[in-house]
């Protein structure tokens, strides 16, 4: 065979692009923004704004979650951090969680992160190492959200009052 | 010098057709949304069945010769090469259906029907592979002219008083089935550079991979002479020393 090099360039470039084209199709980016943050993330080249998670995080501290969630969001716009995204989770059940009631929606989206958390930690299991939060892991924290979204008889209970925010 | 055109054309046929052909399946589902976001839309079922006809058309036509492209003639790169190359041929093929066709309502199957109708009544067609471009830039430039003119037209949204009163028989002619989304102008534009880019790619495409390019012009003027001519031809080239 003739020009076993070019033949051999050729299938690895054409198998790289295919992979692209599927790559494209299946996670829909919406901008060319996308696109190359999506690129980085595959390729393994994607970090977080280090100086806006700290931010976030002193923000969490101080009971500021709103403000925590939206510096994380600019921290992590792929979304691809799981230890940034169960941040996000906590500081949804922290402003979500009520003494007599928890707010659904915010419990809702809470969960959608702390699922995001789990699924971008693919070995093991992601553990903060945090002294001012009381759940350490996603698996838990997802408990909890999915606890305070269940309607029981239990939420008639007035004892409930005495319990703590995590 | 020889060596080199043959190292280019290899070139070509190995690493830029499967580009070009990738790149009309990566642009051939995708619309530019009003808010100016990117929607890609897989092949729908119906432009694969569409691309199959599409390939049996190109190899009926000769412009794909399949036993010189793929065969133990061939090393296994070159053959896995070859494969991709045509595999992506088809799926530019199927996207490029994608492009110029309406993504849903009575129109996506009045299109659909109008091409598969098309590619049907042709497999029963004598062609060769100039014919056939050409049938291939007529049948994709009428449903692009259909689509991204007429109809985009139609469904844009504000425009004048003749336009909306155009809109409004239309509606009432279709039953209220037609359901074009509106969307930003750019996607007429991809679809204009994928629908070129595609056609420019089926013109690279050779026969057989191996066939010097030299003899495709010479092949081309011998299918235009009548069965007398092709005989005295072949007499003469036979009788040559």
């Amino acid at each position: 065979m003739r020009y076993p090099l070019l033949h051999a360039t050729g299938i690895a470039t054409t198998l790289a692009y295919a992979a692209f084209v599927v790559w494209v199709y299946a996670t829909q980016p919406r901008t060319l923004k996308d696109v190359t943050q999506g690129a980085r993330v595959a390729s393994g080249a994607y970090a977080i704004d280090a100086a806006r998670y700290d931010t976030a995080l002193s923000l969490f501290h101080r009971g500021l979650f709103r403000a925590a969630r939206e510096e994380w969001e600019r921290a992590d716009p792929a979304r691809a951090d799981a230890r940034t995204q169960f941040y996000i989770a906590y500081a949804f059940y922290r402003e979500g969680w009520g003494r007599l009631y928890h707010d659904d929606a915010l419990y809702g989206q809470g969960l959608q992160a702390a699922d995001r958390a789990l699924a971008l930690t693919r070995t093991g299991s992601l553990i903060v190492d945090d002294p001012d939060l009381k759940m350490h892991t996603a698996a838990e924290l997802k408990a909890e959200l999915e606890k305070g979204r269940e309607k029981s008889w239990s939420d008639l209970n007035p004892m409930r009052v005495l319990e703590e925010r995590k | 010098m020889t060596e080199d055109r043959t190292r280019r054309r290899v070139l070509a046929r190995v690493l830029l057709l499967p580009i070009i052909f990738l790149t009309v399946a990566l642009l051939g589902g995708m619309r530019v949304a009003v808010d100016r976001s990117f929607v890609f839309l897989p092949p729908p079922l119906v432009t694969l069945v569409m691309a199959a006809l599409l390939a049996s058309l190109f190899m009926r036509g000769r412009l794909v010769r399949l036993e010189a492209w793929l065969g133990s003639r061939h090393g296994v790169l070159a053959n896995v090469s070859h494969a991709l190359t045509l595999l992506a041929l088809f799926f530019a093929s199927a996207q490029a259906f994608n492009s110029v066709l309406p993504e849903q309502g009575l129109l996506h199957w009045m299109f659909a029907f109008f091409f598969l109708w098309t590619l049907w009544n042709d497999q029963f067609s004598p062609f060769d592979p100039f014919r056939l471009l050409r049938s291939l830039g007529v049948l994709f430039g009428t449903a692009f002219v259909l689509k991204h003119m007429i109809l985009a037209g139609l469904a844009a949204p504000g425009g004048s008083w003749t336009q909306r009163i155009a809109t409004a028989i239309f509606q009432g002619l279709s039953l209220g089935t037609l359901d074009v989304p509106a969307v930003a102008p750019a996607t007429g534009y991809i679809s204009f550079f994928t629908l070129a880019l595609y056609v420019i790619g089926l013109s690279l495409v050779a026969p057989a991979p191996d066939e010097p390019g030299d003899l495709r012009p010479l092949l081309r003027e011998a299918r235009l002479l009548t069965p007398g001519e092709r005989r005295t031809l072949l007499k003469e080239l036979e009788d040559e020393p």
